[in-house]
């Protein structure tokens, strides 16, 4: 048995060798590979040789775990993600769907802002600003906590009405279910953060995602009270370090 | 008539499928697999969407045969078990079992290479009309799946309904 498991690490590694990477993360790496015919998306969550076995081993049993509840939990109250296709929990390797014919949130801000002035860029990303509001809105009252938001985690479908927003959330690695205010307004901090950070001068556009963040949610009051004591405690902390 | 697929995963096990209408021997095609007379997947098509829901189900089996943590006792009643939506072993077999009464099948063979007459012995056991897999959707219930894999409302409007039902498959043993 412990052979055969051994050889199967290697039958899905061995494929993956050959495919394309997207992207080369800290934990994770991910291709796109034909999977059954079809295009799609592997992550494979890669053993940290720095972490004791037993410990790394669990820690990627977890993450992988949640990684595709969170997504499941998500497509059920009808939060676009991509569909799993299929796990294999030896290798840590999750193939889903692939989001074909998008972008990343953070290169379509980037591009509109590259394209326009500042005040017409600004406005015509009032209204994708607004359905990001919307989404996490959406998710956070699922008490899904995606934990690792930044606009790349979010992909954005081109092949459609340009009035509809095809807004898919992708990278569930982090993700975890959690009802607590806390948890949903460092969610919220982390993607200001990043937000701010990638994309100069969009404070009013990130307080247009958040007024509608508001708008869409009946439990966003003491969410919003958690995001500003973390921000408060962010900035004392910067002060100090 | 068929289709067929090779494993991107495992290149030497190629999964084939078969569709047949207007049958009139389930009941002895379905005894013939309980003897082990004949070694393929005999499903009722009618919670079928799509051959690549199959094809999700198929390549997870030849999975947990590889590392040896398969639920059931042979590759081809693991295909039927991946189906379901739930973990419930007889129930699985219920839905997607053929049963006696059926008058439609799905035929399901995993082979490696130069096992041609593998399909021809089936071909020629199926008292039935043999037609294109991709007509699948006009045997199936739409309906009827929706319920069973429990697709939301909500979920429908993200589009597709086979990668709804494929991703319940993909991850119920985790739920
Ligand atoms: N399901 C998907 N469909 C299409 N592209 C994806 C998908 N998942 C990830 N990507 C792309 O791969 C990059 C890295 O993915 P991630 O590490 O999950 O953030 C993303 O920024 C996307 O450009």
């Amino acid at each position: 048995m412990e052979v055969n498991k051994k050889e199967e690490s290697m039958a899905v590694s061995g494929f993956l060798l050959k495919e394309r990477v997207l992207r080369q993360g800290a934990e994770a790496r991910v291709y796109r590979a034909s999977f059954l015919g079809r295009s799609s998306v592997v992550k494979e969550r890669f053993s940290k040789k720095y972490r004791h076995p037993v410990l790394d081993r669990r820690l990627s049993d977890r993450r992988t775990l949640q990684e595709v509840r969170c997504i499941l939990r998500c497509r059920r109250a009808g939060i676009p993600t991509p569909a799993v296709y299929f796990v294999d929990y030896t290798s840590h390797c999750i193939f889903m769907e692939d989001i074909v014919d998008s972008v990343t949130v953070r290169d379509h801000i980037a591009s509109t802002q590259r394209r326009s002035d500042p005040s017409s860029a600004l406005e015509q990303l009032v209204p994708l600003a607004a359905k990001v509001g919307r989404v996490l809105a959406q998710m956070h009252q699922e008490d899904v906590v995606h934990g690792d938001l930044t606009t790349s985690n979010m992909l954005l479908r081109k092949s459609q009405d340009p009035a509809e927003l095809g807004l898919v959330l992708i990278d569930f690695g982090l993700s975890s279910v959690s009802a607590l205010p806390e948890d949903k307004g460092v969610d919220l901090y982390v993607l200001e953060k990043a937000f701010l950070s990638t994309h100069p001068n969009t404070e009013r556009l990130f307080q247009e995602l958040l007024n509608s963040y508001v708008a869409s949610s009946k439990k966003s009051s003491p969410v919003i009270k958690k995001l500003d004591e973390v921000r408060l405690r962010g900035r004392k902390r910067s002060m100090v370090g | 008539m068929h289709t067929s697929h090779r494993l991107e995963l495992y290149p030497e096990q190629t999964v084939t499928q078969l569709l047949f209408k207007c049958v009139k021997n389930a009941k002895e095609l379905r005894k013939s697999v309980m003897e082990g007379k004949i070694d393929a997947a005999f499903i009722n098509p009618k919670m079928l969407v799509d051959p690549f829901q199959v094809l999700v189900a198929a390549n997870k089996a030849v999975h947990l045969q590889t590392i040896g943590k398969m639920k059931t006792r042979s590759l081809y009643s693991e295909v039927i078990f991946n189906l379901s939506p739930t973990n419930n072993i007889s129930e699985a077999f219920k839905r997607f079992g053929i049963s006696d009464t059926d008058d439609s099948v799905l035929v399901v063979l995993i082979t490696t290479e130069g096992e041609s007459q593998v399909l021809a012995d089936v071909v020629e056991k199926v008292d039935g009309q043999q037609i294109p897999v991709a007509e699948l959707s006009t045997l199936n219930d739409v309906t009827q799946i929706k319920k069973l894999y429990k697709v939301t409302p909500q979920e429908e409007k993200l589009g597709s309904l086979l990668d709804s039902v494929v991703c319940r498959m993909a991850i119920k043993d985790v739920l």
